[in-house]
């Protein structure tokens, strides 16, 4: 028998998915644009205003669901992360604009040496993290969810060593504040993929984990 | 945390069917524990055991043993007036006595010996206090219980059963006949109660478990299922049919 709670679940569920698929093409176009010099501030921006609208109706629609049905155990967990989640992807989006922004206002890849190759490498990481952690979120894949870990400290150790060395690079003030600004973003991108995690782990498991 | 109530291996049948098989349980001194569980799955029996109310079915049979401050209720030299004495019961239904209300809260202590006036007077008073109704009857103490609202017998039942100064207040679907107001004080006097008591309710009410609770017991089909803080047994319950029960993923 379908309680009256899952049909109001499903739709909740629905949110989010599309969230994240709006969310991962927003951090993937903003990430290979930056390392192909290509503007594409204006999309992302429109990106990342749908997933601050869409972050409102998921809270509303989570409050909804407590106010009607007062949900307990693995409905209530599920509830709560999904808040959570939300705002993550929400800020996805942001951090992607921001990479954007960043592009369009500093960049200059005519005067710029070309963009890190640490860039690349956090870049194709964080691309990979965003994914991985809305696969795990479509399933409540909690095995998936951990994983996130292993790379979450890879881009940490790229984001440690841009910041040792940045000091010593061999290049304009413009360009040092726009490669730092985007690792920086990288490396905060990364942090949310892991939060995403840790709350599948929590739907899955009840266990409150911090990965970091 | 100070144990009241011990069960150890309590299995309780009527006939030949058991309604509480083997259950090993402690209730924690000035808490609240609630039992929880669909129709049928001995909740009330097992409230019952605990004041050995189901002495008076005719075809019980009772093992194991209920430990009252580490005394068998069940043993042999067990007074049963100090048992019932030291723990009060409420019912679903309120079942005031059809006397006034002074004399319902009176009742109780006249049979324990007390006629002084001054005393049972006070005694009326503390303890309509005590369960938040003071207020809304002092100016008609001898007018007849029957004309209260639910809520009020409710709450007057409480203060009669206060009035014999128990240390264990016994619950059986306390609010199920009241509405959500009545509810809400009968619940908001749950948690005032325990800070001087101990307190078992059961209910069909999950969120009201939920609410006035510090423990929680899941029973099915007459065993304990799971048992631990309220906190922790709705949010993230450790075994497989306390999830389908509280989520109402059964059958």
């Amino acid at each position: 028998m379908n309680r009256l709670l899952d049909t109001g679940l499903e739709r909740l569920t629905a949110m989010l998915l599309q969230m994240g698929k709006v969310a991962e093409e927003a951090v993937r176009i903003s990430i290979e644009s930056f390392m192909t010099g290509v503007d594409v501030y204006e999309r992302v921006e429109q990106l990342s205003d749908t997933l601050v609208r869409m972050n409102v109706d998921v809270e509303d629609k989570a409050f909804e669901l407590i106010a009607k049905y007062q949900p307990v155990a693995s409905d209530l967990r599920i509830i709560k992360s999904y808040i959570k989640i939300s705002n993550d992807l929400e800020r996805y989006g942001r951090y992607a604009w921001d990479i954007s922004f960043i592009h369009k206002r500093l960049a200059n890849f005519e005067k710029c040496e070309d963009p890190l190759a640490i860039i690349e490498e956090m870049g194709e990481k964080v691309i990979s993290m965003v994914q991985v952690s809305i696969e795990a979120l479509k399933t409540h894949n909690s095995e998936l969810a951990r994983k996130l870990i292993e790379t979450e400290n890879e881009v940490d150790a790229l984001y440690f060593r841009h910041l040792d060395h940045s000091t010593e690079m061999p290049m304009s003030s413009r360009c040092l504040i726009t490669n730092t600004l985007v690792v920086r973003y990288l490396e905060r991108i990364a942090d949310h993929a892991t939060y995403i995690g840790e709350s599948i782990i929590y739907i899955a498991t009840g266990e409150k984990v911090v990965l970091r | 945390m100070p144990v009241k109530i011990e069960t150890k291996d309590l299995t309780v049948s009527f006939g030949d069917v058991d309604a509480i098989k083997n259950v090993s349980m402690e209730i924690f001194t000035n808490r609240v524990t609630a039992i929880i569980g669909p129709s049928g799955c001995g909740k009330s029996t097992l409230i019952k055991s605990f004041n050995r109310m189901n002495d008076l079915v005719s075809n019980v049979k009772i093992t194991g043993q209920v430990l009252l401050d580490g005394e068998n209720i069940y043993g042999t030299n067990y007074d049963v007036v100090t048992l019932r004495k030291k723990v009060g019961m409420i019912f679903q239904k309120p079942n005031p006595f059809p006397k006034s209300i002074y004399d319902n809260v009176a009742y109780g202590p006249r049979i324990h010996g007390i006629h002084k006036k001054e005393i049972l007077d006070k005694i009326v008073e503390e303890n309509l206090k005590k369960a938040a109704l003071w207020h809304e009857v002092s100016d008609r103490l001898n007018s007849s219980a029957m004309d209260l609202s639910g809520g009020q017998q409710q709450r007057l039942c409480i203060a009669r059963a206060l009035a014999v100064e128990p240390e264990v207040i016994l619950m059986d679907e306390p609010c199920s006949a009241l509405d959500p107001i009545a509810t809400a004080k009968i619940e908001g006097l749950i948690r005032t109660l325990s800070r001087d008591y101990t307190i078992v309710v059961v209910t069909h009410n999950m969120q009201q478990a939920a609410r006035v609770s510090d423990y929680t017991a899941f029973l099915y089909l007459g065993k304990l299922i799971e048992y631990g803080l309220t906190k922790d047994v709705f949010e993230n319950p450790q075994n497989d049919l306390t999830e389908k029960y509280l989520t109402g993923k059964f059958g």
